[in-house]
């Protein structure tokens, strides 16, 4: 029958027809994206970086990664409806407010203890900036010249943006930009190990491949590319050839894992503020009452979406009395249960729920 | 080592609350407990019964959630949020057909009920088991909870059990026997 459908359907001509699948289509685009950017940064690749050349390879190999995870992961039923709805609801007037809160500043993580903030911070901002200098290095986008002796010329996209004092404070942070973001990560990285060595409820849960190692991959990755400048500036560049090979072995085998592990919320992370659109724009909608307090607890449409997901997943939760498990508020759910455990309708009962908290 | 499970026998259930103040003190529950205990009938008697995660087999909470935050152990125990990758969508707490995830709005993080893994998981029974001091949460083997089927034999070919849940769940449970007209033998 389906095939039958498909015969009668006036072929569609659409760019995605061109692509055996997903994967492919977004491997070419980012792959060609990358490409032409570097085209423009270099100025028709006349400055190109060969030393880098493996952190480019490296990051191809790391879209092919990313990719693979992130699609599988974008087709699941709840991930497809939040990605869809949060996209529509991106351009709120609190959208920028949201962000700096959950992308920057790490607000909730603040409410979490001081110390989680102070090495999340660390450790976040430190590889944000090092990959906003990494990347641009590595494709080209950005790098120097000199036509005065003394005056670099910062070159950013083949476009001339500034020429600063070889020796003056610009420059300065230049140059060490990847020392200062090596010592942020190192001295988070060591905020976290003290804290998961120390911290009994951290001792209870954490695992070596998924806690430790992208700390260990972390803290490799720093401590070789402090080395690079250690033995340039004191070694007169002893042995600088191999820790630049080892030092570039260390990133991109954390670039292939990053999908995989625990940095896999780097990329995933701004779905947050596709959630907080989310239940703030339909919870101005509508709300949904509970079918027997009638207290408003979430908004129509999540509530609708739930449902949706829960039946594509083959899971019913219709009830006789002629709701669904998914429209009662928290505590009434609660207190159905227990009055399908003992026969008696505790959630008729109009006492509100107390002493659950162990608070004595 | 055997596998061990929850067991509840709900009726036994006295309201000390033992379990609540257990669950506290847990590794990872940062002293906040993930676990009920309810009157039945408030206004009439003192009946109480405990209600927790019963760790389904297939939870809605987990196939709800857009982050992938909510994973299942090898021991088949539903875990908490992992707090790099709950985005707060609050999809777990609608789905839940029981209504145990807890939600902390100022750290944007659900939290619920992971059978206290770092015990069970070797084998050590959960926070709130250790504790009650009237039976009601119990870890047993599986053939300790069928000898316990056989004994609550309700002569309609069920275990009361299978009738009150939404599906296969990790947690057993039975039925309060006196509710049922059933005299239960201690």
């Amino acid at each position: 029958m389906q095939a039958k459908a498909a015969v009668n359907e006036k072929p569609v001509h659409s760019i995605n027809n061109a692509f055996a699948s997903k994967f492919a289509k977004s491997m070419f685009l980012s792959v060609c994206g990358l490409f032409i950017l570097s085209f423009i940064g270099t100025r028709m690749f006349t400055h190109v970086d060969l030393n880098l050349y493996g952190y480019m390879v490296g990051t191809i190999v790391f879209l092919g990664g990313f990719f693979y995870r992130f699609i599988a992961w974008g087709e699941r039923p709840p991930t497809k409806i939040m990605i869809k709805k949060g996209i529509k609801l991106l351009f709120r007037k609190s959208t920028p407010q949201t962000t700096v809160e959950h992308l920057a500043t790490y607000r909730f993580i603040w409410n979490r203890g001081i110390y989680r903030w102070t090495q999340h911070l660390l450790i976040g901002w430190g590889c944000i900036l090092a990959c906003c200098v990494t990347f641009p290095l590595v494709f080209g986008w950005m790098y120097f010249t000199m036509d005065d002796n003394g005056m670099y010329n910062i070159i950013l996209f083949g476009l001339q943006i500034m020429t600063v004092p070889a020796n003056g404070i610009i420059a300065n942070l230049s140059y060490n930009a990847l020392n200062i973001t090596a010592v942020m990560v190192i001295a988070g990285v060591c905020m976290v190990l003290y804290r998961r060595f120390k911290n009994m409820q951290a001792r209870a849960e954490q695992k070596f491949m998924y806690d430790f190692l992208p700390l260990i991959m972390l803290l490799l990755v720093s401590i070789t590319g402090l080395a690079l400048t250690f033995l340039n500036m004191f070694m007169d560049g002893e042995g600088q050839p191999a820790m630049s090979l080892i030092h570039q072995w260390t990133v991109i085998i954390t670039l292939i894992y990053l999908p995989f592990g625990k940095l896999a919320h780097i990329p995933f992370r701004p779905m947050s503020v596709f959630a907080k659109n989310y239940r703030e724009h339909y919870g101005e909608q509508s709300m949904k009452k509970c079918k027997v307090c009638e207290t408003e607890f979430v908004s129509t449409e999540q509530s609708n979406d739930v449902v949706d997901v829960l039946h594509v997943n083959d899971i019913q939760f219709e009830m006789e009395e002629g709701f669904h498990l998914a429209e009662l508020c928290l505590p009434c759910r609660r207190k159905y249960r227990i009055a399908q455990f003992s026969g008696f309708p505790t959630h008729e009962v109009k006492v509100k729920e107390a002493n659950q908290n162990a608070k004595g | 080592m055997t596998k061990k499970r929850l067991y509840l026998e709900l009726e036994n259930c006295i309201g000390c609350r033992s379990c609540l103040a257990a669950c506290t003190q847990c590794g990872g529950h940062e002293e906040r407990n993930r676990n009920y205990v309810y009157d039945v009938n408030p206004l009439v008697n003192r009946q109480t019964m405990p209600l927790m995660c019963l760790h389904c087999v297939n939870p809605a909470c987990a196939r709800s959630c857009p982050a992938q935050a909510i994973q299942i152990h090898e021991t088949g125990a539903v875990l908490s949020a992992l707090v790099e990758k709950c985005i707060g969508c609050q999809n777990c707490t609608i789905a839940c057909p029981y209504g145990i995830p807890k939600f902390d709005t100022e750290q944007n993080l659900m939290y619920k009920c992971d059978l206290c893994i770092d015990r069970t998981k070797d084998g050590i029974p959960p926070m709130c088991a250790s504790v009650c001091p009237s039976n009601t949460l119990q870890w047993l083997t599986d053939e300790e909870i069928e000898n316990k089927k056989q004994q609550f034999n309700l002569d309609n070919g069920k275990w009361v059990t299978s009738m009150a849940l939404e599906g296969e769940t990790n947690v057993k449970v039975n039925l309060p026997g006196i509710l049922q007209g059933v005299t239960k033998l201690f």
